[in-house]
């Protein structure tokens, strides 16, 4: 999805990516208006939109940065709750905290101005975990992280904080992906765009995290993560630069945690387990440590493994009067994490290794033009 | 006269129990190439840390130019006009030889991350690229300028490092055996080179070194030091008559 440059005249492989892009908003758009909403695909799209977001966030920091963070879910969370504690309609508040007499937020937000506020709050958790965090090295920050994001988890689920957050019970009855279907006075469908949304919402940021990973400042990342003794000596400036990376990562980790809980429609601090860092984790790695397009990519291929195209492993099938062995519920996990063991075996680069959407269409695949090309 | 360019006083840096840099006190005059020479585990490139900031001397001072400089951080010091090439050359592996020195322009950046990111930074990037250019074809390493930094030959990576630590426009410029590694050719062009930017771009050196010929050939002074204590001063020749110095590299109980 690298569609911008540096200077101002495009390259026709720029351009072309562009035009993929957009053929596939288009082309989604077509299909929501043609096949029921109901069909998995829309499924696939929406918390494959979802994810991508979260992956290129943590890829901000692993592959781009060089810090190497397990906080996400704890991240995602907080993105999650704040959005719903910001966004249930006033006359709803009472059912949803009726263990907390209606909690004690009693103003509710646009869901755009929301979704931001979700990011600013993620990215100002991320700052003060960042302060001390961000110290440690490699696999200590990677603990330290997660502990973290347990941590968060644990307290969200606190009854004494329970008129905020409402305690261990669900929010629920917030906008959702639903909501953002144009639908005539009666009330029925007329133009859907349930999928489209988030996607575009996913894009925009996903864009923005390029412009800025292509930018200037995103350049003193790159030198950070390659050498952080040299960059220091070159005149930048470790601990600012290593902060503002995590705060913005966790903005958009943040944002990506509300679109989860309009995708859910539901949220609860218990779903936001390490399994679902541990997700993301693997969409990067098998996209590419280092690849937007790959990190996109894999989200998709991996939502759509895990959520439609290996549910027949999860049931009985007979052929005549043969049952098919193996086929029974959880068989899925297990074929599924064989294919990771492959992916992280043989295609160690992941599917992009470190190149993007636009390098793909250059003559030579070794031409590295934005310097990011393949590791020999 | 004017400040010195760099003046150590009785810097001491300890590591638990262990003196790396004992009482060494030391100065650089504007325009001079100074070695400091030593055996293995003298301690010259912990002395060479303790200037750039990659560690906080136990005790002593640092003065750039008049000006304190003692325990600033590394990047605080590069702004401040030190840089510094490595004894393991430390390139940006993922960049090209342009990206390498682009990044080093950096510490003159006016723009934050939101300018950068929405590029209305775009006419003081260019001017850092025009910039970058300009070094390379300067320093005839233009037709590399898209090979990947790493995958240079080894004397180039060498030249690179110098390079880049140039783009920050230093007033003193610290090499770290900058010809390790090195045939006698490159090394005989490597002495040439740094005499040229010392001259070019109004250098003032500080350069450790084992290769003697290129040490007595460019060096205006030498500073030996032993165990972190300095057991000799003066010039090339001086230095190879010093019997204290012989003792050192080629061994002697006769002290």
């Amino acid at each position: 999805m690298s569609n911008t440059t540096q200077k101002k005249t495009l390259s026709k492989e720029q351009i072309l990516s562009a035009v993929i892009v957009l053929v596939f908003y288009v082309a989604v758009f077509i299909a929501e208006q043609t096949i029921p909403s109901t069909s998995m695909l829309f499924t696939v799209l929406k918390k494959g939109a979802t994810y991508a977001l979260v992956a290129v966030s943590m890829n901000l920091l692993n592959g781009f940065t060089g810090i190497f963070s397990l906080g996400q879910a704890g991240f995602m969370l907080i993105g999650a709750y704040v959005y719903a504690i910001f966004t249930i309609p006033l006359a709803q508040r009472a059912s949803v905290y009726q263990y907390y007499n209606g909690g004690i937020v009693q103003t509710t937000l646009p869901v755009f101005i929301a979704m931001i506020l979700a990011g600013l709050v993620a990215a100002f958790f991320a700052f003060l975990i960042g302060l001390p965090v961000l110290r440690l090295k490699s696999d200590y920050l990677a603990v330290a992280t997660l502990g973290f994001a347990e941590i968060i988890r644990a307290v969200f689920q606190w009854d004494k904080i329970g008129p905020l957050t409402n305690g261990s019970n669900m929010l629920r009855l917030f906008p959702t992906f639903n909501d953002f279907n144009i639908r005539n006075a009666s009330g029925e469908v007329t133009i859907y765009l349930s999928t489209l949304v988030p996607l575009l919402i996913s894009g925009v940021c996903i864009a923005l995290i390029v412009l800025l990973i292509n930018s200037t400042f995103g350049r003193a990342l790159r030198a950070i993560k390659d050498d952080e003794i040299a960059a220091e000596a070159m005149g930048i400036r470790l601990s600012s630069h290593k902060q503002l990376a995590f705060c913005i990562s966790s903005f958009f980790t943040g944002v990506g945690g509300a679109m989860l809980a309009m995708y859910q429609t539901t949220v609860q601090a218990k779903s936001f387990t390490t399994a679902m860092t541990y997700e993301i984790l693997l969409i990067v790695v098998i996209g590419g440590i280092g690849s937007v397009t790959g990190s996109c990519i894999s989200s998709f291929l991996f939502v759509a493994c895990s959520e439609w195209w290996l549910r027949f492993l999860d049931q009985k099938h007979m052929i005549g009067n043969f049952e098919v062995p193996l086929l029974r519920n959880g068989f899925r996990l297990v074929v599924f994490s064989v294919i990771i063991m492959i992916v992280v075996l043989f295609f160690r680069q992941g599917i992009m290794g470190t190149r993007e959407l636009p390098d793909l269409f250059r003559k030579r695949p070794t031409d590295r033009k934005k310097g990011r090309g393949i590791k020999a | 006269m004017s400040d010195p360019v760099l003046k150590i006083n009785h810097l001491t840096m300890q590591f638990g129990g262990v003196v790396a840099v004992d009482n060494f006190s030391m100065h650089i005059n504007s325009g001079e190439i100074v070695a400091l020479i030593g055996p293995n585990g003298a301690g010259k490139t912990t002395a060479f840390n303790a200037v750039t900031g990659v560690y906080t001397p136990t005790s002593g001072t640092i003065n750039l130019l008049g000006q304190n400089i003692t325990g600033n951080r590394p990047d605080q010091i590069t702004k401040l006009g030190i840089a510094r090439t490595f004894q393991n050359i430390r390139l940006f592996s993922s960049m090209t030889v342009f990206e390498n020195v682009l990044t080093a322009h950096h510490l003159r950046k006016t723009s934050n991350i939101f300018t950068a990111t929405l590029r209305l930074n775009a006419s003081e990037e260019r001017k850092m690229r025009e910039d970058t250019d300009a070094l390379l074809r300067k320093v005839d390493l233009y037709d590399l300028r898209d090979e990947i930094a790493t995958s240079l030959p080894y004397g180039k990576q060498r030249l690179l490092e110098i390079v880049r630590a140039l783009a920050t426009r230093p007033k003193l410029l610290l090499l770290d055996e900058p010809a390790a590694g090195m045939n006698p050719q490159e090394t005989d062009e490597l002495g040439a080179f740094i005499r040229r930017i010392r001259d070019e771009f109004d250098l003032t050196i500080f350069i450790i070194e084992h290769h003697m010929n290129l040490v007595m050939e460019i060096s205006d002074r030498i500073y030996v030091i032993e165990f972190g204590k300095q057991i000799a001063e003066g010039t090339p020749s001086e230095i190879q008559n010093n019997e204290a110095v012989i003792a050192a590299y080629l061994g002697g109980d006769d002290l």
